[in-house]
């Protein structure tokens, strides 16, 4: 498999995240692990702010990153805290000793960790920024052009994950929801046209005489319709004058053992 | 720039004063932040109902018909594998995976389709669709995009059914082309012929594969009564 693939198959499974194991950490741990495994760096790592907008380390890719990290907020200074602030990249920043430094304590740090260049993403959707994504290198080189894109989708998808998750009940409820209002609706409709057909009328005259039925016995259109499309309805559904109290949904045998 | 276009397509898709945006919009966001020819949303849902929520233009409607009609096509692919799919040159005889959609799909001005599945929080709702008018290949950042687009679109269609009373289809989404004439002439056809409306449903698309007509014109025909079955 080349890179380009490797790419689409890892945002694939980024956006893959199963409702039932939904879980924060586990996704942006992996993804701290794709960005090494695909981006040409050298280590990652994910910090989100809570509700009081105070940053906690989430994910690492390895130990050693996860203590800079932690370093860099105790040290309140780092590429990670300026992209959160600021909600825009830091790009590819050597890190060099000298005196006119942006972040001193960091960079002490970062380099005798050996880390020799750091890029930061804001992790942002719209206008609200939930934290930053981190990226390390050993070498100099910086992140070629096509990597920085991915970085920023991978970033992109771990915020949209976050941001839209809702929680697992809720999603499956409403896609339970919108199953079953999908379903109801063709339903009627292919009972429309059965009853049509049925009662050799129009399709408009054939839905009247449905939900006449359906208002007559107090039942619910789903259920007739389905009824209907079962072939379970009653004949009196359909012709014209359907208000003697009949039972609903008759059974082909009685419904209890005489 | 890629990230720009895509912080423009988040915005455009999100809740704002006047609410969600209509599905028409929602498309043409991603048609623009992608760079395609354009793109439509199709919504399958688990029990196979399958309803276009939008298409951006005539072609991108003919991709999503021909892929109800037939029952093959790149996005009911990247729907049920659950992965992109990229066609870059349909007029390529090698790479002719979908014979009836291809050739259908090349006549009426789709030369590369590819389709994403439209996906949150681990459901699949359907598939996002998209289509240029000549051979071309997506970019990893466009595709990169699009996957991330997809999930927006996924957001939003469960934003709108969440924000809709039980039981009901929201009303956003009820713009949708869900085919309904088709059911009408399936129920029709399962009378006529007393077998079942799922088996009706294949006989009435069998029909119009063999006379080379979309599946709504057979079923308006079987409405108005030009075409019986039985």
């Amino acid at each position: 498999m080349d890179t380009q693939d490797a790419i689409i198959q890892a945002l694939v499974s980024m956006a893959d995240v199963l409702v039932e194991d939904f879980d924060v950490v586990d996704m942006l741990t992996g993804l701290t692990r794709k960005c090494v495994d695909l981006l040409g760096i050298s280590a990652a790592g994910v910090m989100i702010a809570d509700p009081s907008n105070v940053l906690h380390v989430i994910a690492s890719s390895s130990e050693e990153m996860r203590v800079l990290e932690l370093f860099e907020l105790q040290s309140e200074q780092g590429p990670c805290l300026d992209a959160y602030h600021s909600g825009e990249s830091v790009h590819h920043q050597m890190l060099l000793t000298s005196p006119a430094t942006t972040w001193p304590l960091f960079t002490q740090a970062a380099l005798d960790a050996g880390f020799h260049a750091v890029s930061a993403l804001p992790l942002r959707l719209r206008d609200t920024t939930i934290g930053a994504l981190n990226l390390f290198t050993t070498g100099r080189m910086p992140m070629d052009t096509g990597g920085a894109v991915v970085a920023r989708a991978f970033a992109d998808l771990a915020t949209i994950s976050i941001v839209q998750h809702r929680s697992t009940d809720q999603l499956q409820r409403i896609n339970d929801q919108l199953s079953y209002a999908l379903n109801s609706r063709i339903l009627i409709e292919q009972a429309k046209g059965i009853i049509a057909e049925r009662a050799k009328v129009d399709l408009q005259e054939a839905f009247n005489r449905l939900r006449r039925y359906t208002r007559n016995n107090n039942l619910r259109l789903t259920d007739v319709a389905a009824a209907a499309v079962a072939g379970t309805l009653d004949s009196t559904a359909w012709t014209p004058r359907a208000t003697a109290p009949t039972p609903p949904l008759p059974r082909s045998g009685p419904s209890r053992p005489a | 720039m890629p990230g720009k276009d895509l912080e423009w397509a988040a915005a455009e898709i999100a809740e704002n004063a006047g609410g969600l945006p209509q599905p028409g919009r929602v498309g043409e966001v991603c048609r623009d932040a992608l760079h395609v020819t354009g793109a439509g949303l199709m919504l399958i849902s688990g029990d196979g109902v399958q309803g276009s929520l939008c298409t951006t233009d005539p072609v991108s409607t003919l991709i999503e018909e021909l892929q109800y009609s037939l029952g093959e096509g790149p996005c009911l692919d990247a729907y049920r594998q659950d992965q992109v799919v990229a066609e870059p040159d349909l007029s390529n005889p090698a790479t002719s995976r979908w014979p009836a959609f291809t050739y259908a799909a090349l006549r009426g001005g789709a030369h590369a389709v590819f389709s994403l599945p439209l996906k949150t929080g681990g459901l699949r709702l359907g598939s996002l669709d998209l289509y240029m008018d000549r051979p071309a290949s997506l970019s990893v950042d466009q595709i990169a995009d699009g996957i991330v687009l997809a999930g927006l679109a996924a957001g939003w269609v469960m934003a709108a059914q969440g924000a809709t009373t039980p039981g009901a289809l929201s009303d956003i989404l009820t713009t949708g082309d869900f085919h309904l004439a088709v059911h009408n002439a399936a129920g029709m056809v399962s009378v006529q012929l007393g077998v079942p409306v799922r088996e009706a449903l294949l006989l009435l698309r069998g029909h119009a594969f063999a006379q080379g007509v979309a599946l709504n014109t057979t079923a308006q025909d079987v409405i108005t009564g030009r075409l019986r079955f039985g």
